[in-house]
């Protein structure tokens, strides 16, 4: 059962991860990293890792993301 | 301007990390992970049972490797002092739109609860997954959320200067005393009973140590926070 959460998080993170990479606009692909992030926490918590998956789970996918986009929004108005 | 087109992400290199990845995945999930090697960690977790606290990572951040904290601290303190200096140059304008009416009254509801699970999780360090780190970073992104929905709202520049000055000089004053009591720094010089495992007050300097890096945490990423969101046109 383990293995099989492991497998399905790995193949999206692959696929969410590809779809980033490859997205025309930026905000886009800013919201698939954080989705990458989100799979990451699953995998530090199944891996026994609950303070990595704490971490992750603030600053993978809550703070840095909102981060980005304040960037991306200074870069698009301000120039 | 074409952001896409200054950093060059080329097809084939995302097909060969993509590759990489897959196959670092399968060599993980095929081969099931070595049962018994011998390391440093291992080593440090014997250990552990002698400083009388729950939770064996806080113990190796805090307590074994209690000067790498310090330096990581220090790290945080100098991103954020080159944030500051770096947004507050010559940028003249204010991108702070009204927020919506849903935004608002649901970030009075959210504030004191986040706020409340960020000093929990900072004091529970010890004891439970968490510690000083993520919890400082859960109260930055409470003060995020305020500061995203109110227009008016800013972060007290006073308080947050007292709050990151007391708990950087507390960090290497409880360092002090211990090479001062047991010629270790950040020696654990207050009662650390095996006995007293589990409780809140347990552990001795440790979560003391830890609560210290969650408000210093706290205060230095809301500032980090504030001047990407403010751009302070005033200062």
């Amino acid at each position: 059962m383990i293995g099989f959460i492991l497998l399905v998080t790995f193949i999206g993170i692959v696929i969410v991860a590809f779809f980033a990479i490859t997205q025309k606009r930026l905000a886009d692909a800013i919201i698939l990293l954080m989705g990458v992030g989100l799979g990451n926490v699953v995998l530090f918590f199944i891996f026994k890792a609950p303070d990595v998956a704490l971490t992750e789970a603030v600053i993978g996918a809550g703070i840095s993301t909102l981060i980005f986009l304040m960037a991306l929004k200074h870069l698009g108005e301000c120039r | 301007m074409n952001l896409k087109r200054e950093l060059p992400t080329s097809t084939i290199s995302g097909f060969a990390l993509s590759g990489l990845l897959v196959l670092t995945i399968l060599n993980i999930l095929l081969h099931n992970l070595p049962q018994k090697i011998q390391t440093a960690g291992d080593a440090l977790l014997k250990l552990n049972t002698q400083e009388g606290v729950a939770n064996a990572v806080t113990t190796v951040v805090v307590y074994f490797r209690g000067f790498d904290t310090l330096g990581e601290i220090a790290v945080l303190f100098i991103a954020s002092l080159g944030i500051g200096l770096m947004l507050q140059a010559n940028i003249q304008c204010d991108i702070k739109a009204e927020s919506n009416f849903m935004l608002k009254t649901a970030s009075k509801l959210l504030f004191p609860i986040i706020i409340l699970f960020g000093i929990y999780v900072m004091v529970y360090g010890h004891l439970s997954p968490g510690g000083g780190f993520q919890g400082g970073v859960i109260i930055a992104s409470a003060v995020l959320l305020l500061l995203i929905s109110h227009k008016e709202f800013e972060v007290p520049h006073a308080v947050i200067i007292v709050l990151e000055a007391f708990a950087g000089v507390a960090y290497v004053l409880i360092g002090l005393l211990g090479l001062l009591v047991l010629d270790i720094f950040l020696g654990n010089f207050l009662p650390h009973d095996i006995s007293q495992m589990g409780m809140l007050v347990s552990g001795g300097i440790i979560p003391v140590i830890y609560i210290i890096v969650g408000i210093k945490v706290g205060s230095e990423m809301s500032m980090i926070v504030q001047n990407l969101i403010k751009r302070s046109n005033d200062v």
